[in-house]
C-alpha cells in the first residue's frame, strides 16, 4: 500500500482520522454536556459517553496500527510510533475519567464539562505526538496545556487547588515562550520547521549544526520540553500542581501528559537531531542525571502520598531522559514501553488514593494508609505491588522492572552506550527504594489508627481501574513477550538524513 | 567402602586373629557412653508442653529432681537407674580391657617383636581432590603400650568410682562422660594418622572440659572446665598449623607414608623444626607444660577419679605419647628436641616448686603431676623415647594411686563432715591429719606411690626417673642434640643444665610428696572432735583398685631395669619399643647405642638415690605437722611463700594482660567503635541520612513561591544554554 | 531408587516442581477461610490447629521428599548441568527459563528444602498474628532460594535474587522484635544497594553475550561464560559489581551491619532461613557467577589481597565481637560473619580441599546456626528475653534443651567428630596451600570460637541456678525435639561419615578451581584427576 500524500487533504483528513473523530466527540459532548444543568446523575452520564469515545477513539487508533500507514515527509508522521502513543495516552484518558467520576463526587465538584476537559487536552496529546512540524508541535503544545490549566484548578472551593493551577499556568506560560523562542532560533538557523527538514539542512551544511543560534534554539526546546515533563531543574511546579489539583488530574498530569510530552520530544530529538547529538547530548545527560538523583533524593523527605508520588515521577522522567540520551529507535520502544506500564502503576496508585480520600478533601498523608493491611486487605497489596513496580522490583513489581530491564538494555545497546547514566539509573534506584519502602512499612508493618477511617468503599469504577492496572503490571511483569514485540516495531519513520547525519557525528567524535 | 576396608584389613600378616576385634576396644566403651547418655538424659527429662509460651511458669516440675548438685549437696538422692550405670560403665571397660590384652597376645604371636604396624582401614573419612584420610586404626609396638595403660588404668579407675560417685544424683552422666572419655583416648592412641590422632586429641579434651564442669553448678568448676578446653585449643591451633606444613610439604599425614617420606625434610631444617614446635606447641596445652599449664591445677574442680584417669595417668601424657609418635620428625630437628627438654626442665622445676606450698591436698598432686610430665618431656626430648614413655607408664601406675588414694581420704572426710553437718574444706590438708590409724590401707598404699615418685631405689619411679636422668647426662656428652646450639648456646651447656634442673626438681619432688604425707596421715588429727568419730577406710570396691595400683607402682619397674642390674631381661620395654623410636633414638645419639662406663652409671644413680633420701628427710626434719592448725584458724601466709602459694600469681597475670585486654578492645573498640559507630552510624546511617538531608534541602527549595521557581528555572536555563553552547 | 526415579523421568520434571509446589501451597493459604486462620491458645496447645500453618507443613514436606530424589539421581562422576529444564520466556532479548544443578547446587536445594521444613515447624507456635500471610510468605521464599540454587540463566538468576529478598522484608518488618521496622528496611536496601549493581552487570554482559548476526542479546549462563567479551578493564568493574551484590548477602567485613539487626529482630523461623540459606546465597554467587566469569580479575594480585584480606578480617573480628554480646542472638549472628569468612578464604584460596571445605562449612553452618537460632527462639518463647544474663544454671531445669544446646555449640565451635571439624579443617588445609601466612592467622579463629561460645553456653546453661524464674522453664516439648532431630543427625553424619557429600561435590569443585587455574596457570587440581 503507498504511503498516503499529505499534500492532498484527503489523505492529511485520513492521516488525522482519529485526532478528528476525537475532536468530533468531544464537541458534541460539549454540547450535551452544556445543555443540562449540572447533576450527579448527569456527570456521569457525560463521563461515560466520554470514556465511550475515547475508546472508541482507541480502537480507530487500532486498526490504523494494524493496517500500518505510512505517509510521505509532511506536517504530521503516520507511524507506529505514534499510534501506540496515542494508545497509551488513550489508556491514561479513560482511566482519568473512570477515577474523575468517582472523585468529582467525592469532592462534590458536579461539572460535568471536566470529564469532556480531559477529551480535549488528550486531543492536543494526541496531535503532539503526530506533529513533524515544529509550530504543529507548539499548537498541540498549547491545546493540551489550556486544557490542563483548567483541569487543575477544577475544584473552584479549593484554595489549594486554585493555587497549583495558577502556578502551572504562570509557569507554564514562562516554559511555552522559551518553546516557542526555541522554535523561532531553530528556523532562524536552518530555515524550516519541518523536523525531516531540519535534518536535511544539519547533513547538508556542517556550520549549521554549529551555529550559536541553531545551539540556543536547540537548548531553549530542551528547556520547554524539560518543563513539560518535569525534569529538574524545571519541575519546580510538578509538586504543588499535583498536590492542589483532584487526584485524577493528577495522575493524568503525572501520567499521560508526560507521556505525550516525551513522545513529541523523543520525536523532535531523534528526528532532527541526531546530527547534533554531541551539541546536545552533554546538557541532557546532566539534566538526567540531575533529575534521577533530585527526583528521588527529595522524595524522601514527603509525608504527603501525593507529593510523593509527584517526585517519583519526577525521577521516572530521569529514566526516560535516559532513553532519549541513547539517541536510537529501539530507545523509542524502550520509552513506548516504560510510558504504558508507568501509566498503569499511576492510575493505580491514585485510584488507590481516591479510594482512600476522605469526603470533601484530597489531601492523603502516608500516614493515613496506617495498617490499610489490617483494614483494606486487598487495597494495601494492590498499592504494594505499584510501589514495587514503581521500584522496578521484579515479579512483585511486575512490569515496572522488565520496563526498567529495557531501558537499561537500550541505554547499554546504543551505538554510544550510555553506561554512565544506567549507573546513575541503578543507584537512584537504591535511593528510591527509601520512599516507596516507606509506604510499604506504613500500610503493612503499623497498626490502624485509632480513629477510623471513614473513607467510603470505592465504586465498581474505581475498582476496576486498580484491578486492570494491577493484572496488567503483574501479567507483563511475567509475560510481556506480546507487548515487547509490539512496542519493538513502534519507533517514530526517521528520514535517511537523520541516519545519515548521526552516521557523520560518530565520524565526527571519532575523528577528535 | 566399610566392606573394602575390612577386606584390606583382612590382608596383614595377623589376619583372622584378635587383631580383627580391634576396633571393639574403642567401640566398646562408646557404646557405653551411648547407654549412660540415654540413661542420664530420658530419665531426666519430662517433656515440655506442646505450647510453650503458653505454659506459664511455676506448674514446671521441680528443678532438683535431676539437680546435679556437688558433694557437698544436702541429701543429694542416688539416681534410680544407677545400678545399670554401675554395670555398663566398669563393664565396657574391663572388656575393652579383655580385648586390648588379647590383641596384644595376638600381635605378639603374629608380628611378633619386630613386627610391622598394622593398620586397619574402616571407611574413607575425608578423601577430595589429593586429600585421602580414611578412618584407620593402626596397631604397633607403642600404641599397644598405650592401649594397655588406658584401658587397664581405666578399667581400675571405673571400678573406684562405682564407690566414689554411687551417691550422686548425676551417677549416668557422669560415667558417660568418663566411658566416652576412653572412646576418644583410645582412638588417640590408635589413630593411624594425625587427622584420627586429632579427633581423639580433641574429643578427650572435650570429654576433660564436661568432667572437670561436672558440678556445672558451682561457677567455679564451670568456669576450670572453659578453661581448661580454651587453654588446650591454643595447643591445638598448633597441632592444626603443624598438620597443614606436613600436608603441603609431604602431601599425606598418615603415620606410615610420613615415616617413610620424612627423610626428604632436610634435617636440622626450619621447616622441620617449625613443624616440631607447633606440634610441641600442641603438647604443651595437653599435657600442661609452660606456658600453658595454667588449666591443669584448675582442672581438679573435677571428681577424683577424673583426676586421676584424665589428669595424671591418661590424657596429660598424650603429648608425651604425640612427640614419641613423631619421633621420626623430632629426631631430623635437634633445636625443637632442645626446646622440649629445656621447656620439660623448667616446667618440673616450676611446678615442683609451687608444690611446696599448696594446702589442697588435689593441687599438690596436680602440681606434682605437671612437674612429672615434665620429666617425661625431658626423657622425649633428648631422643630417649623408651625413657619418656617408661616414666609416662610409672607414673601412670603411681599418680592414679596417689589420686584415688587422695579420693579416698576426701571420701572419708566428706563422710564425716556430711555426717556432722559440718562445711568445712574436705580437701585441705589442714584440716587432716593423723589419718593414719583411720585408715591404714590408704596409709600404706599411698607410702607406696610416694617413694616410687620420689624415686626411692626399687619402687617403680626409681627406674624411669633415674633413666631419663641418665639419659640427659649422656646425651650431653655425646649426641646430635649436644653439637647443635639453642639460641647461641650451645646444646650440651643446655643438656647439662637441664640435668642439674632434673634433680633440683627431684629433690622438689621428695619435699612436697613427704609434706603432703606428713600433714595428711602423721601428726594429730584436726578434723574436729565430732568429726573424728565418723573419719573411716573406704569400702572395698574403692581401696580394691588401689591395692592393685599399689603392686603395679612398687613392681613398674621390672618393666624396663637398667642394664647395670644383673638380671637376664633388662630394658625389656626400650626393645620392646625399638621398632617404633628406636632408629630416631639412634639418630640423635649418631647412630651409637649410648655406651656409659658401670661407674659412672652408678655414680649417677647414687646422686639420685641421694637427693630423694635428702628430701625425705628434710621434709621429716623440717615439717611440724603438731604445730598445724585447721583452715578456719590458720593466718595468711606472707613473702615468698605468699607468692608460692599463690601460684606466682601467673593466672592473674594472664588474666590482666591478655584476657581483660582481649574483651576491653573487643567491647569498645571493635565492636562499639568500628561496628556501631564507624561502619554502621557513619557510613550505612550517615548514607541514609545525607540522602534524607539532600530531599529535605529540596523540599526546602519547594517553597511554593512562584518567584523562587521562576528563578530556579532561569538559573536552570543558563546552565543548559551553557551546557549547549560553549564547549 | 535411582532406576525407579528414571522409570518416572524424575530428572526432567523435578526442578520446576520444587519451584512450582511452594507456590501452589501459598495460593492454597491464601483461599483458607478466614474463620481457620487463628487458632486459639489452647487449640495451639493441643497442636491441631488447622489452618496455614499445616498447609505450609505438609506443602514443604512434599517439596522436601520430592528433593531428596536429587540425592540419588544426581550422577557424582557428570561435569555437565544435570536435570536441566530448559524452555524460551522472553526471546527477543535472549532470555530463557533455563534451570539446572551441579554438585554444589544439589546440597544446597537439599539444605534449603530440609530446613525449610524445620523452619515451618519452629515457628508452629510462635507466629500467632496473621498467620495466613506469614505461612505463604514462608513458601514464595522457598521458590525464590531454590530458584536462585538452580537458576542458569542470568535474568532468571536476577529475578529470583530479588524475590526472595521481599518475603524476607515482610517476615522480618511484620513479625520481628521491637526495631524490626529499622532492621528490615536496612535489609532491603542494604542488599539493594549491591544488587542493583548487579543489574547493570548482568545486562552488559547478556548484550556482550550477544549473537553476532541477529545481535539478540544472550543471558544464558553457559553463553555468557563462553562467549561473553569484555576488556579486562571493564571485567574488572564488572566482576566489582557482582562482588558488591554477594558480599553484601554473606555478609563480608565491613559489610555485614546489616546481619545482626536483621537476625535479631527476624522471627525464629526467619533468623534461620537467613542464616542458614540466604546467606549462602552470598557466597553460592561468588562460586557461581562472580569468580568463574571472570577468572582473571578475581584473581588479581590486588583483587586477592582486598578480598581475602576482608574474609580473614572477617573471620577474627566477627569471632572477637561475638565474645563480648550480651544478647545470645547477637552472639550468633556475629558468629556468622566469622565462619563465612572460612567460606569466603576456602572460595578465593582456590584449591580442591578449601573450595571443598568451604562449601561444607556452607552446609554445616546452615545445620549448626540454624539449630542454634531454632534453640535461642525456643528458650525465647518460654522466658521471653534473648540476654545471655538472665539466664543461668538452667542445665537443671532444662537437661535436654542443655543436652542440644551443648552438642549444636561443639558442632559451631568444630569440634572433631562432628561436622563444624571437617568444613573448617578443610578449608584451612587447602587455603595453607596458597595463602599459608592467612591460614595460619585464621586457624586461631578456632580459640576465640570456643571461647565465645563456651562462655556463652556457661552463663545460659551452667553456673549456679540463680534466678527464681528460670528453676521451672519446661523443657523441650515433643515437637521441638523432633524437628531438632534431624540438625543432631546431620551434625553426627557430616562430622563422622561426609564422604557420600564431599563425593557428590568433587566434581563442581574441581570444575571450579580448573576454571580459575586455566587463567592463573597454578594448578593444584592434578592429583585430583589421579585419583577420580
Amino acid at each position: 500500500m503507498q504511503p498516503l500524500d499529505l499534500q492532498v487533504p484527503r489523505e492529511l483528513m485520513i492521516a488525522l482520522g482519529p485526532d478528528l473523530v476525537l475532536m468530533g466527540g468531544a464537541m458534541i459532548l460539549l454540547i450535551w454536556a452544556a445543555w443540562r444543568p449540572d447533576s450527579a446523575a448527569h456527570q456521569r452520564a457525560v463521563a461515560l459517553g466520554s470514556i465511550i469515545v475515547a475508546a472508541a477513539t482507541g480502537v480507530l487508533v487500532w486498526m490504523y496500527l494494524v493496517k500500518g500507514y505510512t505517509a510521505t515527509v509532511g506536517p504530521v508522521a503516520v507511524d507506529n510510533f505514534r499510534w501506540m502513543a496515542d494508545l497509551i495516552i488513550l489508556t491514561g484518558t479513560i482511566f482519568a475519567i473512570a477515577l474523575a467520576r468517582e472523585d468529582n463526587d467525592r469532592q462534590g465538584v458536579g461539572v460535568a464539562e471536566s470529564h469532556v476537559l480531559i477529551l480535549l487536552a488528550s486531543a492536543g496529546m494526541m496531535l503532539l505526538v503526530a506533529a513533524r512540524d515544529l509550530m504543529i508541535l507548539f499548537i498541540a503544545v498549547e491545546l493540551m496545556s489550556i486544557a490542563v490549566y483548567a483541569l487543575a484548578g477544577l475544584n473552584r472551593r479549593s484554595a489549594r487547588a486554585a493555587e497549583g493551577a495558577l502556578k502551572y499556568f504562570l509557569l507554564g506560560a514562562f516554559s511555552s515562550a522559551f518553546l516557542l523562542y526555541g522554535i523561532a532560533l531553530l528556523y532562524g538557523a536552518t530555515g524550516t520547521v519541518n523536523l525531516g527538514e531540519i535534518a536535511y539542512r544539519l547533513l547538508a551544511s556542517g556550520d549549521v549544526g554549529t551555529s550559536p543560534m541553531f545551539l540556543a534554539g536547540i537548548g531553549l526546546m530542551l528547556v520547554g520540553f524539560g518543563f513539560k515533563v518535569a525534569a529538574v531543574p524545571f519541575h519546580m511546579w510538578a509538586p504543588d500542581v499535583y498536590d492542589g489539583a483532584p487526584s485524577p488530574i493528577t495522575a493524568y498530569m503525572a501520567a499521560t501528559v508526560k507521556a505525550a510530552a516525551f513522545g513529541a520530544f523523543l520525536r523532535v530529538w531523534i528526528e532532527a537531531f541526531p546530527g547534533a547529538y554531541d551539541s546536545w547530548h552533554t546538557a541532557l545527560s546532566a539534566v538526567a542525571i540531575v533529575t534521577m538523583i533530585a527526583g528521588n533524593a527529595v522524595g524522601l523527605a514527603q509525608k504527603n502520598l501525593k507529593r510523593l508520588l509527584a517526585y517519583s515521577s519526577i525521577g521516572h522522567a530521569g529514566y526516560l531522559l535516559v532513553a532519549i540520551a541513547s539517541a536510537s529507535l529501539p530507545g523509542a520502544s524502550a520509552m513506548l514501553f516504560y510510558l504504558f506500564v508507568y501509566t498503569l502503576a499511576t492510575f493505580g496508585a491514585f485510584a488507590v488514593i481516591v479510594a482512600v480520600s476522605k469526603k470533601d478533601s484530597n489531601v492523603v498523608m502516608i500516614e493515613d494508609l496506617a495498617g490499610l493491611w489490617a483494614t483494606r486487605p486487598w487495597l494495601a497489596v494492590s498499592m504494594a505491588v505499584i510501589m514495587l513496580s514503581l521500584l522496578g522490583f521484579p515479579i512483585f513489581g511486575g512490569a515496572g522492572f522488565v520496563a526498567k530491564w529495557y531501558v537499561l538494555q537500550v541505554a547499554l545497546q546504543a551505538r554510544l552506550p550510555q553506561t554512565l547514566l544506567a549507573i546513575v539509573l541503578v543507584l537512584t534506584t537504591v535511593i528510591s527504594a527509601g520512599y516507596y519502602l516507606h509506604v510499604l512499612v506504613v500500610m503493612f508493618m503499623r497498626s490502624p489508627a485509632d480513629k477510623a477511617n471513614d473513607a467510603p468503599p470505592a465504586s465498581p469504577l474505581t475498582r476496576l481501574v486498580l484491578a486492570v492496572s494491577v493484572a496488567g503490571i503483574l501479567i507483563l511483569g511475567v509475560y510481556p513477550n506480546w507487548f515487547q514485540r509490539v512496542a519493538a516495531k513502534g519507533f517514530p519513520q526517521v528520514e535517511e538524513a537523520s541516519i545519515e547525519g548521526f552516521q557523520r557525528m560518530l565520524e565526527r567524535i571519532g575523528r577528535r | 567402602m566399610l566392606l573394602s576396608g575390612v577386606q584390606e584389613a583382612a590382608q596383614h600378616a595377623a589376619a583372622g586373629t584378635a587383631m580383627d576385634w580391634l576396633w571393639l576396644v574403642p567401640v566398646l566403651p562408646l557404646l557405653g557412653f551411648v547407654l549412660n547418655g540415654a540413661i542420664s538424659l530420658f530419665t531426666a527429662t519430662k517433656f515440655g508442653p506442646a505450647d510453650p509460651s503458653a505454659a506459664g511458669h511455676g506448674h514446671g516440675h521441680g528443678a532438683d529432681s535431676h539437680a546435679s548438685d556437688g558433694h557437698d549437696h544436702a541429701h543429694p538422692e542416688p539416681h534410680r537407674l544407677a545400678w545399670l550405670s554401675s554395670i555398663i560403665g566398669p563393664g565396657v571397660l574391663i572388656a575393652a580391657f579383655g580385648v586390648a590384652v588379647a590383641v596384644f597376645m595376638a600381635y605378639r604371636a603374629g608380628a611378633g617383636e619386630h613386627g610391622e604396624p598394622v593398620v586397619q582401614n574402616y571407611f574413607q573419612w575425608v578423601v577430595t581432590g589429593d586429600l585421602s584420610i580414611s578412618a584407620s586404626l593402626m596397631i604397633d609396638q607403642l600404641s599397644l603400650v598405650m592401649l594397655l595403660v588406658v584401658t587397664g588404668v581405666g578399667a581400675l579407675i571405673h571400678v573406684f568410682s562405682v564407690g566414689y560417685m554411687r551417691e550422686d544424683p548425676g551417677y549416668p552422666r557422669y560415667f558417660a562422660y568418663l566411658n566416652l572419655f576412653v572412646f576418644f583416648m583410645l582412638v588417640l592412641v590408635l589413630g593411624a594418622s594425625y587427622p584420627v590422632l586429632f579427633v581423639g586429641w580433641e574429643g578427650v579434651g572435650l570429654c576433660s572440659y564436661l568432667l572437670i564442669g561436672f558440678w556445672f553448678s558451682e561457677k567455679a568448676n564451670a568456669d576450670a572446665g572453659k578453661k581448661a578446653f580454651i587453654v588446650n585449643r591454643i595447643g591445638d591451633f598448633g597441632f592444626l598449623v603443624a598438620m597443614f606444613l606436613l600436608f603441603s610439604n609431604l602431601g599425606s599425614l598418615d603415620f606410615t607414608t610420613l615415616r617413610s617420606t620424612a627423610g626428604t625434610l632436610q634435617p636440622g631444617g626450619v621447616l622441620v623444626t617449625t613443624i616440631c614446635l607447633f606440634l610441641f606447641l600442641g603438647c604443651t596445652g595437653k599435657s600442661a607444660q609452660m606456658p600453658l599449664y595454667v588449666w591443669l591445677p584448675d582442672a581438679m574442680a573435677g571428681p577424683t577419679p577424673v583426676s586421676a584417669l584424665i589428669h595424671a595417668a591418661t590424657m596429660v601424657t598424650a603429648g608425651v605419647y604425640l612427640i614419641a609418635r613423631s619421633s621420626f620428625l623430632f629426631a631430623l630437628s635437634p633445636v625443637a628436641s632442645l626446646t622440649v627438654v629445656v621447656v620439660g626442665a623448667l616446667t618440673a622445676v616450676f611446678a615442683a616448686t609451687i608444690g611446696l606450698k599448696q594446702w589442697d591436698i588435689k593441687k599438690v598432686l596436680a602440681y606434682s603431676t605437671v612437674s612429672q610430665l615434665g620429666y617425661m618431656f625431658i626423657g622425649v626430648g633428648v631422643g630417649a623415647y623408651a625413657a619418656g614413655i617408661f616414666h609416662l607408664i610409672t607414673h601412670a601406675f603411681f599418680k592414679a594411686l596417689l589420686f584415688l588414694g587422695s579420693g579416698s581420704v576426701i571420701y572419708a572426710m566428706h563422710r564425716a563432715y556430711h555426717a556432722t553437718h559440718s562445711h568445712d574444706d574436705a580437701q585441705d590438708m589442714r584440716n587432716m591429719g593423723g589419718l593414719k590409724k583411720h585408715m591404714p590401707w590408704t596409709f600404706g598404699l599411698m607410702w607406696i606411690a610416694t617413694l616410687a615418685i620420689a624415686g626411692v631405689p626399687v619402687f617403680s619411679g626409681f627406674f624411669s626417673k633415674d633413666e631419663i636422668l641418665t639419659s640427659v647426662f649422656v646425651r650431653a656428652r655425646e649426641s646430635t642434640l649436644a653439637e647443635a646450639h639453642w639460641f647461641g648456646i650451645p646444646g650440651n651447656v643446655v643438656l647439662y643444665v637441664c640435668y642439674a634442673l632434673g634433680l633440683a626438681a627431684a629433690l622438689l619432688t621428695a619435699i612436697y610428696m613427704t609434706r603432703m604425707m606428713i600433714y595428711t596421715f602423721h601428726g594429730p588429727n584436726r578434723s574436729g572432735e565430732k568429726e573424728r568419730a565418723h573419719l573411716a577406710e573406704a569400702p572395698w570396691v574403692m581401696t580394691g583398685p588401689l591395692v592393685v595400683l599399689g603392686v603395679l607402682s612398687a613392681l613398674g619397674g621390672l618393666l624396663n631395669l637398667p642394664a647395670f642390674i644383673p638380671v637376664k631381661s633388662t630394658a625389656v620395654l626400650e626393645h620392646w619399643l625399638h621398632p617404633v623410636v628406636g632408629e630416631s633414638a639412634l639418630q640423635i645419639t649418631n647412630g651409637a647405642a649410648p655406651e656409659i662406663s658401670h661407674s659412672l652409671e652408678y655414680t649417677l644413680v647414687g646422686i639420685a638415690v641421694l637427693i630423694a633420701a635428702l628430701g625425705i628427710w628434710f621434709a621429716f626434719y623440717r615439717l611440724k605437722p603438731e604445730e598445724l592448725v585447721p583452715k578456719s584458724q590458720s593466718k595468711p601466709e606472707e613473702g615468698f611463700d605468699r607468692v608460692l602459694e599463690q601460684k606466682y600469681f601467673v593466672d592473674e597475670g594472664y588474666a590482666r594482660f591478655i584476657v581483660n585486654p582481649t574483651l576491653t578492645t573487643s567491647r569498645n573498640l571493635l565492636w562499639r567503635g568500628i561496628d556501631v559507630g564507624l561502619i554502621d552510624g557513619l557510613m550505612v546511617n550517615g548514607g541514609a541520612w545525607t540522602a534524607r538531608a539532600f530531599g529535605w534541602l529540596g523540599s526546602a527549595l519547594q517553597s511554593g513561591q512562584v518567584g523562587t521557581y521562576a528563578w530556579v528555572l532561569v538559573l536552570g536555563v543558563l546552565a543548559v544554554l551553557g551546557a549547549v553552547t560553549l564547549r | 531408587m535411582a532406576a525407579f526415579l528414571n522409570s518416572i523421568n524424575y530428572m526432567g520434571w523435578v526442578l520446576p516442581a520444587l519451584l512450582l509446589i511452594p507456590i501452589v501451597g501459598a495460593l492454597a493459604i491464601l483461599v483458607v477461610p478466614r474463620a481457620k486462620i487463628a487458632p486459639n491458645a489452647d487449640e495451639i496447645a493441643a497442636g491441631t490447629a488447622n489452618g496455614p500453618r499445616w498447609i505450609a507443613f505438609i506443602t514443604l514436606l512434599v517439596e522436601a521428599i520430592v528433593s531428596l530424589g536429587l540425592w540419588w539421581s544426581f550422577d557424582p562422576a557428570v561435569a555437565a548441568w544435570q536435570a536441566v529444564y530448559d524452555m524460551p520466556w522472553i526471546p527477543n532479548w535472549g532470555i530463557r527459563f533455563t534451570v539446572g544443578i551441579d554438585g554444589i547446587s544439589l546440597m544446597m536445594i537439599l539444605l534449603t528444602t530440609i530446613i525449610m521444613v524445620l523452619a515451618v515447624l519452629g515457628s508452629w507456635t510462635g507466629i500467632r498474628t496473621r498467620v495466613r500471610g506469614y505461612y505463604a510468605l514462608m513458601l514464595v521464599l522457598t521458590s525464590g532460594m531454590l530458584g536462585v540454587f538452580m537458576s542458569l540463566d542470568l535474568f532468571l538468576f536476577y529475578v529470583m535474587w530479588e524475590v526472595m529478598l521481599v518475603p524476607m522484608y515482610f517476615i522480618i518488618g511484620i513479625w520481628g522484635g521491637d526495631r524490626r521496622i529499622y532492621a528490615s528496611v536496612k535489609f532491603f536496601i542494604y542488599t539493594m544497594v549491591g544488587s542493583m549493581l548487579m543489574l547493570a552487570a548482568i545486562v552488559y554482559l547478556g548484550l556482550h553475550a550477544a549473537d553476532a548476526t541477529t545481535n539478540i542479546p544472550n543471558f544464558g549462563y553457559d553463553a555468557v561464560l563462553n562467549t561473553a567479551r569484555v576488556s579486562p578493564q571493564a571485567s574488572l568493574w564488572l566482576f566489582g559489581a557482582f562482588f558488591l551484590a554477594f558480599a553484601v548477602k554473606v555478609p563480608m567485613f565491613p559489610f555485614h551491619t546489616w546481619l545482626p539487626d536483621a537476625h535479631v529482630e527476624a522471627p525464629t523461623a526467619g533468623s534461620v532461613v537467613l542464616a542458614a540459606i540466604m546467606l549462602k546465597l552470598g557466597t553460592f554467587g561468588f562460586l557461581r557467577l562472580a569468580i568463574p566469569l571472570f577468572p582473571a580479575a578475581a584473581m588479581r594480585a590486588d583483587v586477592q589481597a582486598i578480598v581475602l584480606g576482608l574474609a580473614v578480617i572477617g573471620i577474627i573480628y566477627g569471632a572477637l565481637v561475638s565474645l563480648v554480646q550480651p544478647d545470645f542472638k547477637k552472639l550468633v549472628a556475629y558468629s556468622s560473619v566469622s565462619h563465612l569468612g572460612f567460606v569466603m578464604l576456602g572460595i578465593f584460596a582456590v584449591t580442591v580441599q578449601s573450595v571443598q571445605g568451604a562449601l561444607l562449612v556452607m552446609i554445616n553452618h546452615g545445620i549448626s546456626t540454624g539449630a542454634l537460632f531454632l534453640l535461642i527462639g525456643m528458650i525465647y518463647e518460654r522466658r521471653h528475653t534473648r540476654m545471655i544474663d538472665a539466664y543461668g544454671g538452667i542445665a537443671r531445669a532444662v537437661p535436654l534443651f542443655a543436652a542440644v544446646l551443648t552438642l549444636v555449640s561443639l558442632s559451631s565451635i568444630g569440634v572433631p567428630g562432628t561436622n563444624g571439624f571437617i568444613g573448617e579443617f578443610l578449608v584451612l588445609l587447602g587455603a595453607f596451600r596458597t595463602h599459608p601466612f592467612l591460614a595460619v592467622i585464621s586457624a586461631t579463629a578456632v580459640i576465640f570460637a570456643a571461647a565465645y561460645l563456651l562462655w556463652a553456653i556457661q552463663r545460659i546453661l551452667f553456673n549456679p541456678l540463680d534466678k527464681p524464674e528460670n528453676a521451672h522453664i519446661p523443657d523441650l516439648n515433643k515437637r521441638e525435639l523432633a524437628l531438632l532431630t534431624p540438625l543432631i543427625i546431620g551434625i553426627i553424619w557430616l562430622g563422622v561419615y561426609p564422604q557420600p557429600v564431599l563425593r557428590r561435590m568433587e566434581t563442581a569443585a574441581t570444575k571450579f578451581v580448573e576454571r580459575v587455574e586455566s587463567v592463573t596457570g597454578r594448578s593444584t587440581t592434578r592429583a585430583a584427576q589421579g585419583d577420580r
